[in-house]
């Protein structure tokens, strides 16, 4: 299964050493970023990874930040996958050191008072609290946030503690009553907001890594049941890593994810989803 | 002080605070842009030709919906389809059992059927969820998946599409000079959108109009698409409007939804079907239908003072409004306007 899977992904490498989130689309800074994490030890690979580095690097923005794609003169969210790809691979620290600062520096959205207030009734949530925005600019949400705390956490010796701790305290600020994570609130109108496979799995990726203690038992249960109700390629692979990651298992999940895998090898003719497949399997990032 | 001095100093006074009221009024478009749209909306108002919007009664999914839209389609003078490329976008924002939150499978499959009768070369169907990192688990568990693989229609997660940048061609999306859109959207002829028939917490009512911000890619811009309140969402749902290929209106108005919407609100049986080739005149008719005003929703005011779609001149055809009238209950946020 594994090695078709790889396959699939050399062969859906584009001539400029990108991937895109289908075969022959143009290459993208998410999809290329996660197959080079899931190939990175594949040592058949190595060439492969190799010009995905450098493409990786030839989208870099001078201000240090990436953008959907090399075309995207907007540095946003997706900063955050090339460095936690560049940095597992050990590459370069002045990319990589550039890439930290402006994760560091992004802006958020800054509210008044009264959005303060109003957002406490209507979503419970303390908008004082910075996470991570998904463009500059912007609101937090839960999944920039943990992307952007594993990202940080994955470059030695940087000096961001304080911006990681306040990430932590945004993260718990946003738990759903039930466990688990939805976009950003957890509460809209008195509704309670389900848990989402997606947002829940980094999270908890994120919170093994830097506060393993923070985990809550229905985090887990919350997420093997939004994992199996969502029953998406990319749910079940991400639900799965973050389980495996902290030592649980899912043998019915890893059964359909399984299934979902095409004869060509890859899942949904989609490297970005093959690639997290791999990883799911694989148990780590 | 004289009186004649008195006088003019006061005549430039006024004049100084009528300036300064009529520049911070226009100022995030400007005077020129300002004064044009609202020469365009004025002038759409009085001397713009009437709008067609075709009503239909359809009491639930199992009735002929196809021989209903062939009805309310040829109603509505909608233009030929013959050899067309047309993408089907209904709402698949999120799905939450026992909520009526997406438009009804059914009504994709016939919309498809209705567009093949009539020689459309090309139907797709796609959506990008707002909230979840893939569509596609929620067509599979509204019943969409089963309606597209009987009829071996593509579905599309506009999510991941290949987004290109597209020139912003107004002033409504203020944040850039580019928007990203999906490459099935921009090669497309028509867009049918299709939504379902709901209030909205924050726009008020989600129809046809709202409905088009799920063709805005989450690959670029993350979920939900943040860049829409940042950017205010009437202007939002009006400037992608604009940037779209031409776009006709099939409203699911069968099982509505009422106050939490978009997603907790109540089902209403409403049994309204609306088609209609102007998206502005079918959503101020469904919204009236609904019980509110053009005036206390936001984009539908905004475009009728800018003359985007006709607000005003539209020509009912089928159903009396009367019969599909129903006073919905207003979202949360929404309810001091009513």
């Amino acid at each position: 299964m594994k090695s078709s899977a790889v396959s699939f992904l050399i062969s859906t490498q584009n001539p400029d050493g990108g991937w895109g989130y289908a075969a022959q689309q143009s290459s993208a800074v998410e999809p290329t970023s996660a197959v080079l994490l899931a190939l990175r030890e594949n040592l058949s690979c190595a060439q492969s990874c190799r010009r995905a580095i450098d493409w990786l690097r030839g989208a870099q923005h001078l201000d240090g930040g990436w953008g959907f794609s090399s075309r995207d003169d907007e540095s946003a969210w997706q900063t955050a996958w090339p460095v936690l790809a560049l940095a597992r691979s050990g590459e370069a620290s002045r990319v990589l050191n550039q890439a930290v600062k402006w994760l560091l520096d992004v802006k958020t959205v800054q509210f008044g008072e009264d959005a303060m207030q109003a957002s406490k009734k209507i979503s419970t949530v303390d908008l004082s609290l910075r996470g991570w925005p998904w463009l500059p600019g912007e609101a937090s949400w839960v999944e920039p946030t943990a992307l952007a705390m594993l990202a940080l956490e994955s470059v030695p010796g940087i000096a961001a503690t304080d911006r990681l701790n306040e990430a932590l305290r945004y993260i718990q600020d946003r738990r759903c009553p039930g466990g688990g994570w939805n976009v950003g609130s957890p509460v809209m109108f008195a509704s309670a907001l389900p848990a989402l496979v997606n947002t829940t799995a980094w999270v908890l990726l994120a919170l093994f890594k830097l506060a393993p203690g923070s985990i809550l038992f229905e985090d887990f249960e919350i997420l093997r049941t939004a994992m199996h109700r969502d029953g998406g390629v990319l749910g079940l692979a991400w639900g799965l890593l973050a389980l495996k990651t902290l030592g649980k298992y899912d043998t019915l999940a890893e059964g359909r994810l399984a299934g979902l895998q095409h004869k060509d090898g890859g899942w949904a003719n989609n490297p970005y989803k093959t690639a997290a497949a791999i990883m799911a399997f694989r148990g780590y990032l | 002080m004289k009186r004649r001095t008195f006088l003019r100093l006061a005549a430039l006074a006024i004049i100084g605070i009528g300036a300064t009221f009529i520049h911070r009024s226009t100022a995030p478009l400007g005077l020129f842009t300002f004064s044009r749209w609202q020469a365009r909306g004025l002038k759409k108002r009085f001397f713009g030709a009437p709008s067609i919007v075709a009503l239909g009664e359809c009491s639930n999914y199992k009735e002929d919906l196809l021989a209903n839209l062939r009805s309310l389609w040829d109603r509505s003078e909608i233009p030929d389809v013959q050899g067309k490329r047309v993408l089907i976008k209904p709402n698949l924002v999120d799905y939450l059992e026992n909520y009526p939150v997406t438009t009804a499978p059914e009504m994709v499959g016939a919309v498809a059927d209705l567009l093949f009768e009539l020689g459309a070369r090309e139907v797709a169907v796609g959506d990008g969820s707002a909230f979840r990192r893939e569509t596609w688990p929620i067509a599979e568990a509204n019943g969409l998946a089963a309606v597209l693989a009987a009829r071996g229609l593509k579905f599309i997660d506009l999510n991941y599409d290949d987004p290109q940048p597209v020139p912003v061609q107004d002033k409504w999306l203020r944040r850039s000079t580019v928007f990203w859109l999906p490459r099935h959207v921009l090669n497309s002829d028509l867009i049918v959108s299709l939504p379902k028939l709901k209030t909205h917490h924050w726009a008020g009512v989600s129809l046809s109009l709202k409905n088009l911000l799920g063709v805005i890619p989450g690959a670029r811009y993350g979920w939900p698409k943040n860049i829409i309140h940042i950017n205010g969402i009437p202007q939002s749902i009006l400037g992608i409007y604009q940037m779209l290929p031409p776009v006709i209106s099939v409203v699911d108005g069968i099982i509505g939804m009422e106050g939490d919407g978009p997603l907790f609100g109540s089902p209403v049986p409403h049994g309204l079907l609306a088609v209609g080739r102007d998206p502005v005149s079918v959503d101020v008719t469904c919204a009236q239908l609904m019980g509110f005003s053009i005036e206390s929703v936001l984009h539908l005011k905004l475009a009728a003072w800018a003359g985007i779609g006709q607000a005003h001149r539209i020509e009912i055809r089928g159903v009396q409004r009367e019969r599909l009238q129903r006073r919905y209950q207003p979202p949360p946020s929404e309810l001091k306007r009513y």
